[in-house]
């Protein structure tokens, strides 16, 4: 089939200028923000959008409700272009925000869009910037400003996330997010703790490719740290722009000494893969065949849900 | 990885509306320390001596760092989002830790000192006036008045001292007020509005202040050359003996204390006895010699304008740092002023009668209608408002920050009573009238008086470096508000300084009574910045709170009344 830019799906991500998008998008996508972006005002990212996300998805970036009346136009004739193809919305709110009425008002005319264009499409709400109230307060504002949306939601379903850029809120949500957008999760996180069963690792981690967000994990012990997620993905995507500076792409990665091997690598289209095995006396090539031969039955289960995928993107 | 080069700590200075010129100060945050992960993994240690937020929060800090260029603060840790003093540690290489200890980079005082700058700082050229202005109110009702409105201006600053915080518990999301300023509470409230009229209240004050400043420099540098004269004067004329007899036939000693004005306005009345009122312009039957001196060298005329000479070169400087190395010499004036009027008492004695509401010869009632006069110089002299958060910052124990506001308070309370009593009392009534006190009260001595002359000197010279200072503070506070720089172009601070210079020299010239200009811009700039503002916030932020009742609504009020009332009082009395 044809595929244009037009054509590609699409993850929104939406919200009014200054909410924290540029920043959320630059921190989860290890993208370095230049200076000027911020001072430019609104944000006017679509075509020069070059994150894919999850193998096949674009990351397009809009500020919804800003006062740019120039911003404004562009947006509303170009309204049908922009939510056709959306796979995935995602709308951030400023908790800060002293407009809720006006911040509602632009959500719901999205959602009409959406619902027009691209009615399958999955929607969720970040309530952002949440550091900023005191945390005896958070729970109960966010409580709020969730059931708000969901009752003007209806008839789409939305899930809602706080979130702050400051806490593990962040990165906990979006991995959440990918969670649900990868096809045929369940069956993958099954078939993931067969093989570290098999392959006798202490932990097996699953990311996806672009963001290192966790989709999934298997553990055989308890481990003491809990955010160890998210500094892998912050140690790695440092490491990643480290890479990118000299022009080069990250790979694979074998970090080893007497106590234990953590082995990082391409697993499948849409994911990487870390194992970690505690056993030293385990050579290296061992565990490395392992995964490779995993990564075939891996990809055969991708494909196995992939066609429904790219048949529906040949079909638009 | 080359990450690990780059320094964590941003040296950025961080310019905010409330950087009143301290402009080697660096920004706080980024001074602050972080800890270093504790990267011991061989061993399999259960005690961590770092926080699992702290040891991610680090992790993230350092990957934010990498996103954005290092002189963009866009990803840099707010102040709530850094952990807690008590939970940062330093690790050495060597593995053990050591806890961050001290203040976060701002200098730490004990209250002795936060008491003693808050003193020295509220104590002014107003102190020269508190005699004036109970002789206006009448000697008790002077006092009295000197008590309630040192009581009513503590409240009223307790309120503003405490007005940033209730910005924090007002709202439920954090705004960060840590360097707030009260016009930045102002701004919070009443938006622009506040803004702008609290920037021009406050250029109110500190206007004021400069031209009183102009013509007391005037005033002090005019009988200093006299004394120099009149003593170089004198010995060039002892050199003539014969002419010493003819020339001084009937001088007798300057009296101790004179009345400078005797048939001006206050003093109806006094003019039969006009033996003892001597002209300070002449101090000999040579009238030549001085009449060249006195017309090159005259109060009004001539020294206001040799003043621009010397000061509006200084007020160009660009930096006022320079300047507040010699705040001292504030502290030394004040001191020696207080022994000055102590030795003068012990020599001129007591006189005062108590006539409750009549006028006398001698005497001035104990209660006048001409009251307000004492309330309006007083606002000025208890007006610190728009910088005791500043001060009050570096107070090592803050929950001690209203016992110790109220005794600097207290202090100064004391110290302007103790110099207006003791200069009403020891007025020599019986020659001349308490009427003749004036609004500066070292006139009421004559330029040959040597303790005087050195009060005279040092004051002088302590205002020379004070008022580049307050120079500056009008134009970082004017031109950051209009222009968004402190120092947009020579042109335009230039422009502003012809303008502030221009105003004292005219005050200087045709309207030197600084009784008058203290009292009119302290009633007006108290208006805002120590009645109505501190009030209203505090009623606002008790009604967000759901706290206001009816006798805090009422005594606020009340308070905005009385403000009000003090303005207004200065133009009808």
């Amino acid at each position: 089939g044809m595929s244009s830019t037009a054509m590609k799906k699409k993850v929104l991500l939406m919200g009014k200028s200054g909410s924290g998008k540029t920043s959320m998008r630059s921190i989860i996508f290890a993208n370095y923000i230049a200076r000027d972006t911020r001072r430019l005002g609104a944000t006017i990212d679509v075509e020069h959008s070059h994150v894919r996300f999850l193998g096949n998805l674009v990351l397009n970036l809009w500020d919804c409700g800003g006062q740019d009346t120039f911003m404004e136009n562009y947006f509303t004739s170009q309204r049908d272009n922009i939510f056709r193809n959306v796979e995935v919305l995602i709308y951030v709110f400023d908790v800060e925000s002293r407009e809720l009425e006006k911040d509602m008002h632009y959500y719901q005319s999205c959602l009409e869009a959406i619902l027009q264009n691209s009615p399958d499409a999955k929607v969720f709400c970040l309530v952002h910037k949440m550091d900023l109230v005191q945390e005896d307060q958070r729970d109960l504002i966010f409580k709020e400003r969730e059931e708000d949306l969901r009752r003007l939601s209806r008839p789409l379903a939305c899930t809602c996330f706080r979130t702050s850029i400051w806490d593990e809120t962040l990165y906990k949500a979006w991995s959440s997010i990918v969670y649900q957008l990868i096809p045929n999760v369940q069956q993958l996180e099954t078939n993931l703790r067969n093989f570290a069963q098999i392959i006798e690792a202490d932990e097996v981690l699953l990311f996806e490719r672009a963001t290192f967000l966790v989709i999934s994990h298997y553990q055989c012990k308890e481990q003491r740290d809990a955010h160890r997620f998210e500094k892998i993905s912050n140690i790695i995507k440092q490491f990643k722009l480290s890479c990118s500076k000299l022009a080069a792409s990250f790979q694979s990665m074998e970090v080893r000494n007497s106590n234990f091997a953590a082995f990082i690598d391409v697993f499948t289209s849409n994911t990487y893969v870390m194992v970690i095995m505690s056993d030293p006396s385990i050579p290296s090539a061992a565990t490395l065949i392992n995964i490779r031969n995993a990564r075939k039955h891996f990809e055969k289960l991708e494909r196995l849900d992939g066609p429904k995928h790219s048949l529906t993107m040949r079909m638009r | 990885m080359e990450g690990d080069s780059k320094p964590l700590l941003d040296p950025v200075c961080r310019g905010s509306y409330t950087d009143k010129g301290s402009t080697d100060s660096l920004d706080r945050g980024a001074r602050r320390p972080f800890h270093v992960e504790h990267r011991n993994i061989v061993e399999n240690e259960p005690s961590e001596r770092v926080s699992a937020e702290a040891s991610v929060l680090s992790s993230r800090v350092h990957y934010y760092s990498r996103l954005t260029a290092s002189s963009d603060r866009l990803l840099s840790p707010p102040d709530h989002v850094i952990p807690c003093q008590e939970e940062l540690y330093v690790y050495s290489p060597l593995g053990m830790a050591f806890k961050v200890t001290g203040g976060d980079g701002g200098a730490k005082n004990p209250s002795i000192i936060t008491i003693f700058a808050i003193w020295n700082t509220m104590m002014g050229t107003s102190i020269l006036s508190i005699p004036w202005g109970i002789k206006q109110a009448g000697f008790t009702l002077g006092i009295v008045l000197l008590i309630s409105m040192g009581l009513l201006t503590l409240y009223c600053c307790l309120r503003v001292l405490k007005s940033p915080k209730s910005i924090r518990k007002t709202i439920s999301t954090y705004i960060d007020t840590s360097d707030w300023e009260f016009p930045d509470v102002c701004k919070y409230y009443f938006g622009k509005f506040g803004q702008w009229s609290s920037l021009v209240f406050s250029m109110v004050s500190l206007i004021g202040a400069m031209v009183v400043y102009w013509v007391l420099m005037s005033n002090f540098l005019f009988n200093t050359g006299k004394f120099i004269y009149s003593k170089i004067l004198y010995n060039y004329k002892l050199y003539k003996l014969i002419d010493m007899v003819c020339l001084f036939p009937n001088t007798r000693l300057p009296p101790p204390v004179i009345c400078p004005f005797p048939d001006t306005g206050d003093h109806r009345g006094n003019s039969g006895i006009s033996g003892l009122y001597l002209n300070t312009n002449n101090y000999g039957n040579d009238t030549s010699d001085t009449a060249v001196f006195d017309r090159w060298w005259s109060k009004t005329n001539t020294i206001p304008f040799y003043l621009i000479i010397l000061l509006l070169p200084l007020l160009n400087f660009r930096s006022a740092s320079f300047f507040a190395r010699f705040t001292f010499l504030g502290t030394i004036s004040v001191v020696y002023l207080i022994i000055l009027v102590t030795l003068k008492a012990i020599r001129l004695g007591f006189h005062l009668e108590f006539h409750w509401l009549e006028t006398t010869q001698f005497y001035v009632p104990e209660f006048r209608l001409l009251f307000p006069q004492l309330t309006g110089v007083l606002t000025l002299a208890f007006f610190i408002h728009n910088c005791i958060i500043t001060l009050m910052k570096s107070n090592k124990h803050q929950e001690n920050n209203v016992r110790d506001l109220s005794v600097a308070y207290l202090l100064v309370g004391l110290t302007y009573l103790y110099v207006g009593v003791l200069i009403f009392s020891a007025f020599p009534s019986p020659p001349l009238s308490k009427d003749c006190i004036e609004p500066n009260f070292l006139d009421n001595f004559p330029s040959s008086d040597v303790l005087v002359f050195v009060a005279r000197t040092c004051l002088l010279f302590q205002m020379t470096t004070v008022y580049p200072l307050l120079g500056y503070l009008v134009r970082v506070q004017m031109m950051s508000q209009v222009f968004g720089k402190h120092y947009p172009s020579f042109f335009h601070v230039f422009t502003l300084n012809i303008f502030i210079v221009g105003t004292g020299v005219c005050m200087a010239k045709y309207y030197p009574n600084i009784g008058s200009i203290i009292r009119y811009s302290g009633a007006t700039c108290g208006l805002a910045l120590v009645f109505v503002f501190p009030s209203l916030v505090h009623m606002i932020s008790q009604k967000r709170r759901g706290e206001l009742s009816w006798p805090s609504a009422i005594f606020h009020s009340l308070l905005i009344v009385l403000g009000v009332a003090n303005v207004a009082g200065q133009f009808f009395m």
